[in-house]
């Protein structure tokens, strides 16, 4: 990839850019949650996906931070080690 | 016995789960071995800090330095004390130190022409930029590729966070 981008610095940057957006965007908008407006998925704006990644992180940060909060009061109550045995067993079956 | 067939799992996305779970956990074990046990209404506050930077650090120590947002985050968690400290002072002589700075990388580039802007709407961009951590300086389709990533694993760790919580509280 690092070939590609030098390559294009002496050709043009514009061009190879698009095409490499556009294949990025298309991931993104993959990887965020499925909503409705999604019908006419080609149609979506390049704009659009990258509002609705904004949102999306910054609701992954605040279910971390609520989910700390938690983790934390409930670590508080229980016997660690006991508890980590189970969770490590059941994590992997 | 379904743990030993469960041992090679066919999805990527559970393999990169129970790393992810096992480093939080690991991460999680030293905190609670330091803290004494406290129960002031401060102490709690300070407790779910914690558990939030243990997050974020078994997060980005899984990745390791191989993507900027990690090093970012890694980087951020270790000089934490620092910057804290420097906030303060921050505040009484902020600008000519940065543009110093900013004179200085723009001197050993000179090649690098970033401001060419193939997005539209700046103002998203910039918004991604700060939400991503250790984008603020990433070219724009870097920055695309950075965040799908960043996203990937910030999910995947919230669904490890959100079965632990299961798990706890059923106990």
């Amino acid at each position: 990839m690092s070939n590609r981008r030098s390559r294009s610095r002496q050709m043009g940057v514009s061009r190879i850019n698009d095409d490499q957006i556009a294949d990025l965007v298309s991931k993104l908008q993959q990887i965020i949650p499925h909503n409705i407006h999604a019908t006419c998925s080609n149609k979506v704006s390049a704009s659009r996906v990258l509002q609705e990644t904004c949102t999306y992180i910054r609701s992954l940060h605040r279910e971390v931070d609520d989910l700390s909060e938690r983790l934390s009061e409930l670590l508080q109550s229980t016997d660690t080690n006991s508890a980590e045995a189970a969770i490590i067993r059941s994590l992997f079956m | 016995m379904s743990a030993s067939q469960q041992l090679t799992p066919t999805n990527p996305n559970s393999a990169l789960k129970i790393r992810l779970a096992y480093r939080f956990l690991l991460t999680l074990n030293t905190l609670n071995a330091k803290k004494p046990p406290n129960f002031d209404h401060t102490q709690i506050h300070r407790r779910s800090h914690r558990v939030k930077i243990a997050a974020y650090a078994s997060m980005a120590s899984v990745v390791g330095p191989k993507r900027a947002w990690s090093r970012a985050i890694l980087w951020k968690i270790r000089n934490r004390g620092m910057l804290a400290r420097n906030k303060k002072r921050i505040h009484r002589i902020s600008t000519p130190i940065r543009l110093h700075r900013h004179h200085a990388r723009r001197r050993r580039n000179p090649n690098r022409v970033v401001h060419v802007d193939p997005f539209v709407n700046s103002g998203l961009e910039v918004k991604l930029r700060k939400l991503v951590p250790g984008a603020e300086t990433i070219d724009p389709c870097g920055l695309l590729d950075e965040t799908a990533d960043y996203i990937k694993y910030l999910a995947t760790q919230v669904e490890v966070m959100r079965n632990l919580v299961d798990l706890y509280s059923t106990i």
